[in-house]
């Protein structure tokens, strides 16, 4: 009753009602919603999604890059660190190299100054057994000579010299055994 | 100042006779007019935001643009589920940006379209037939048909009642909102003139006369009722047709 009330003060030539469904109106609205829809997709959401795709790739693309820099300073990492073992292995080994050797040389020098230390003692050893031989010898010669001498001068006669040696040197053995 | 009170109709300012039956004349009136000026606001500022786009290193007007976008794409997927009514995403938002800018154009003096029941019922029967696109899609014609059945074959009669009301409902209650809204703030307008013509008519002599001629009680007051009646109201009932438009479509997709 009020809707009716007020129509009736509205002038009805330049006015529709209030409460009215125009059919043109009603077809213009929805051709104006779909204009509405295709305008908003082609100025608003197509360039819009393209930059977030694009923005969308190119952090992508950055986070693989980074990530393949990770695996490629990882890999270089282990590889450092393996060639760091290497060395000092190799260090260990010529150090212990070296202390073998100077071991075996000094072994060798102790070695060999026995040897030496044990010649020279065979030697003098030798020596002086030769020399105590050659002494004896001497003074068998001399204790000799001197008993032909002695019973030359006792029996006043000379006897075959080589009869008298022969009978000397059967005493000395004797007495010297 | 006039001493009844009247509502802000819309104004029919040409009429072209068809002569096609049913149709009727072609009336351009406010509604259309309002209609492609909203439509030009939308654009225009579409074309604003998305000028000069760059990937990085953006641009507040950009930074808004794409925000504006990822809020229409989280509000079809959330509401939906997925990525499945993408499609929609653009349909959904020029959806709500024209009801937004024409229920808030009344802020401005011009004539909401939506204050005109034809604009809703064009909006609900295009939605109306999406839903129903989508049911067949999903269920097959015959099976389209068979839901109308169910739970039981009694059912049938208010199963097609409850279908038809689905864009009825839809239509008439942004339209209710938005013409109370128009009602109400002629209402305001109305009362503040006469308030005020009173008042300022009890100054003696010319000033008064004056003074009483300008309804100077309109200024203000109506601003903070509008806040309601227009900006909280506009925006509630774009935002909740837009949410019934992609339950509807969504729910549609999932039957069967």
């Amino acid at each position: 009753m009020n809707m009716a009330l007020l129509a009736m003060t509205a002038d009805t030539a330049q006015t529709q009602d209030l409460v009215t469904l125009v059919p043109w109106t009603f077809i213009i609205q929805i051709i104006n919603l779909f204009i509405q829809v295709f305008l908003i997709k082609k100025f608003l959401f197509g360039p819009i999604n393209e930059i977030l795709e694009k923005r969308k790739n190119l952090a992508d693309r950055v986070i693989k890059e980074a990530r393949e820099a990770q695996d490629e300073a990882d890999s270089l990492k282990t590889q450092y660190e393996e060639s760091l073992t290497n060395a000092h292995a190799e260090a260990a080994r010529i150090v212990s190299d070296a202390q073998k050797e100077a071991q075996n040389k000094a072994d060798m020098l102790v070695n060999e100054a026995y040897e030496e230390v044990s010649s020279i003692k065979a030697k003098a050893t030798a020596d002086i057994e030769q020399e105590k031989k050659k002494a004896v010898n001497e003074a068998k010669n001399e204790i000799s000579s001197l008993a032909m001498e002695i019973a030359g001068k006792v029996v006043e006669k000379e006897i075959n010299e080589a009869d008298h040696k022969k009978l000397i040197d059967d005493f000395i053995k004797k007495v010297g055994a | 100042m006039s001493q009844s009170f009247e509502v802000d109709y819309a104004k029919i300012y040409w009429t072209i006779k068809t002569g096609i039956p049913i149709l009727g004349d072609l009336q351009i009136t406010d509604t259309i007019i309002v209609s492609w000026i909203v439509m030009a606001i939308i654009t225009g500022l579409c074309i604003y935001l998305t000028r000069d786009l760059k990937i990085e290193n953006i641009s507040k007007r950009q930074a808004f643009a794409e925000m504006l976008v990822e809020t229409g794409n989280n509000f079809v997927r959330n509401n939906t589920g997925g990525n499945k009514f993408d499609k929609l995403i653009p349909f959904v938002s020029a959806l709500f940006a024209t009801s937004v800018v024409s229920n808030l154009i009344s802020l401005v003096g011009l004539r909401s379209p939506t204050a005109d029941l034809s604009t809703e019922a064009a909006w609900a029967i295009v939605v109306f037939i999406m839903i129903t696109a989508t049911k067949i899609r999903t269920n097959g014609f015959l099976g389209y048909l068979k839901g109308f059945t169910t739970p039981i074959a009694v059912m049938t009669p208010f199963n097609i009642l409850s279908e038809l009301a689905t864009p009825v409902s839809m239509a008439c209650r942004h339209f209710g909102n938005i013409l109370s809204g128009v009602v109400i703030d002629g209402l305001i307008y109305w009362a503040l003139g006469l308030a005020s013509a009173a008042l300022f008519g009890l100054l003696p002599g010319a000033l008064g006369q004056v003074l009483s001629k300008i309804p100077i009680l309109g200024i203000g007051l109506p601003a903070v009722t509008g806040v309601y009646f227009d900006w909280f109201s506009g925006v509630m009932q774009a935002f909740i047709f837009c949410m019934l438009t992609v339950m509807y479509i969504a729910n549609a997709a999932e039957e069967g």
